[in-house]
């Protein structure tokens, strides 16, 4: 009797903790959508509003489409530049993604299969990760600025291949190492190349963990900042970057108009996160943690 | 083939011809596999490491002609950065950031994963809601914070409404609670991390042994402590390691929100060496802060690096052994 009570009050106290965290971590994207959808007098009124009142579609059509009639003038910030960084940001990530999954993938399999790479390699190749990027980002603008690849697409799809090449190796790796070995060995006694092996067997096993590591690793490269921030100037900026020019672009803070880029740049993340969220612990201890 | 046909002297292990062929293909093989990552090792990284080198000993800024010719100076650039007061008191900025926002992060991580590691209803909503700040843009989690944290912004209005005193700090002007402010964002923005983690090592710990404990008479405490504490432990180093190298390198929110602002109360390392190289131009202070700053964390990161993979071959016997049990 009285051991059923406490189990009834430990699983409603559970309830409250974990209610109370779901606000706090909710709060802040409630309201980055709430003020996408407000007019500019209720931005940052004072008692704040809570649910945009009316709620108003303006945002969006001035931020994403330009359109002038929507804006009141000084907010105006007329062009059409977030659908160019919406399909550079998509070239980018997507190119650099791809890129770090087929080479990461076929790595991996050479690592797992022939250790191409010893253990302490492996590790070392991790530092690609882990030293912080900007103590490279100065001598990386310049020696970019003389090739020429300095604000061109190019550039950041090298560097984002390189940053990234980690994470796919050690992540297919991870789902490689968990396919037996006597297919493979069927495959090669039936005169299948090496080659053939990989892209015809190995690969296709492990479909579903390569979506995960591709989409693991476009979240990676979508909303990379500071490198992004160096190599494109003029020519190509990514959608993280077009955020932070709203910033002091007028003397007002026009945060309906951030509200509603940021939106655009953050559910398509969300998405991509939540579809693979079982591999998530996987991707980001490097295949180390599994599920 | 005809093995006859080799003197056994002149070869040092049994290979045969086509052995060795398979050997020579073999080899092939990983060198063409290899080879993207050597290409880019060799002509984006190595380049950029040899220029900083070179910018580290030569005085040169924008203004400047060509880089090529700058004026060799030593190690006067080393001697003026590690006697620049804002320097080190990067460092120590920067490690107590990377500190307190990995604690805060494993504490809030530890907590939710131990509340969920048993199934209950409900658990996959939480579970979504709780992942979502770790999916959303860091320059994004920045604005909104500004959005959200200005004085009479909807956090303090909140605060004030459900506590009844009128709660007013100034979270992003205040020098002394900008810190802090930038370290709970972080702790907002990836505790979801230590989370995962940690839920994941929760769920993979064998329940024998502590069903055996309880068995034994041990107390919850007990068995928490002394069974599932340390079978955690590989997770545990995991996400604080992980943790602590990101936080070290953290610049979008930081950046974005405060520009190592107000004055310097933000300036962590990353935000330093960013002003001194593309505000002040001082292309050679800029690198020589680098170099160092990569020597630190090249020290950190082979700590890291140790540990790690101490405890992945403690992970990988424990996921053998569940392979094995089921």
């Amino acid at each position: 009797m009285r051991k059923s009570r406490r189990r009834q009050l430990t699983a409603i106290l559970r309830y409250v903790l974990l209610t109370g965290w779901a606000v706090v971590a909710f709060f802040p994207i409630f309201w980055m959508i709430s003020t996408s959808f407000k007019p500019d007098t209720q931005w940052f009124a004072w008692p704040p509003f809570y649910f945009p009142h009316p709620p108003t579609l303006s945002n969006y059509l001035n931020v994403w489409f330009g359109a002038e009639e929507y804006a009141a003038t000084q907010y105006a910030i007329s062009s059409q530049k977030p659908l160019i960084s919406l399909l550079n940001s998509t070239i980018i990530a997507g190119t650099a993604t791809l890129l770090s999954v087929l080479f990461g993938s076929v790595m991996a399999y050479g690592v797992s299969r022939y250790r191409i790479l010893s253990e302490t390699r492996m590790f070392q190749l991790l530092m690609l990760r882990m030293i912080p990027p900007i103590v490279i980002v100065a001598p990386l603008s310049l020696y970019y600025s003389t090739l020429g690849l300095l604000d061109s697409m190019t550039g950041l799809i090298l560097i984002y291949f390189l940053t990234t090449l980690p994470y796919a190796v050690w992540m297919t790796k991870s789902f490689i190492d968990e396919v037996p070995r006597e297919i493979e060995q069927a495959a090669e006694i039936l005169g299948a190349s090496r080659w053939r092996t990989i892209f015809e067997i190995v690969l296709p096993l492990i479909r579903s963990g390569l979506v995960a590591t591709f989409l693991f690793i476009l979240i990676l490269t979508w909303s990379e900042y500071l490198l992004a921030l160096i190599i494109t100037k003029t020519q190509v900026t990514t959608l993280p970057i077009e955020l932070s020019k709203y910033q002091g672009t007028t003397e007002g803070r026009v945060y309906g108009r951030q509200a509603a880029l940021a939106v655009g740049i953050t559910i398509p993340l969300m998405i991509v996160g939540l579809i693979i969220r079982k591999h998530l612990a996987r991707g980001f201890s490097f295949g180390m943690v599994r599920r | 083939m005809s093995v006859a046909a080799v003197p056994a002297a002149s070869i040092p292990s049994q290979a045969s011809p086509r052995e060795r062929s398979r050997q020579r293909a073999i080899r092939r093989f990983r060198w063409s596999i290899l080879a993207p990552l050597i290409l880019l090792l060799a002509f984006v990284l190595m380049p950029v490491l040899f220029l900083q080198l070179y910018f580290s000993f030569h005085q040169w800024t924008v203004y400047l002609g060509s880089w090529w010719d700058a004026e060799f100076v030593g190690l006067d650039l080393f001697r003026e950065v590690l006697t620049d007061p804002r320097f080190g008191w990067a460092v120590v900025r920067s490690l107590a950031f990377a500190t307190g926002s990995t604690i805060g992060c494993f504490v809030i991580g530890f907590a939710l994963a131990y509340l969920m590691r048993r199934p209950f209803r409900g658990q996959a909503f939480y579970y979504t809601v709780f992942i979502l700040p770790m999916l959303t843009v860091p320059v994004v989690v920045a604005y909104t914070a500004e959005m959200l944290l200005y004085q009479s912004g909807p956090i303090n209005d909140l605060i004030s409404r459900i506590s009844g005193i009128d709660f007013k700090p100034m979270w992003l002007t205040d020098p002394n609670i900008a810190l802090p402010t930038v370290m709970l964002l972080e702790i907002w923005n990836w505790a979801p991390f230590s989370f995962i983690i940690l839920l994941a090592g929760l769920a993979a710990i064998p329940t024998e042994p502590i069903e055996a404990a309880e068995i034994l008479g041990a107390s919850k405490w007990r068995i928490f402590w002394e069974v599932e504490l340390p079978l955690l432990r590989p997770v545990i180093f995991l996400a604080l390691v992980l943790r602590f190298l990101e936080a070290m390198a953290e610049f979008p929110k930081t950046w974005a929100l405060l520009q190592g602002g107000p004055g310097t109360a933000t300036e962590t390392l990353p935000v330093y060496i960013f002003l001194t190289t593309w505000q002040y131009f001082e292309i050679s202070k800029g690198a020589v802060m680098s170099y160092l700053v990569m020597l630190l964390m090249i020290v950190i990161v082979l700590f890291a690096i140790r540990l790690l993979r101490r405890e992945k071959q403690s992970l990988d016997a424990m996921y053998a052994g569940q392979k094995a049990a089921g």
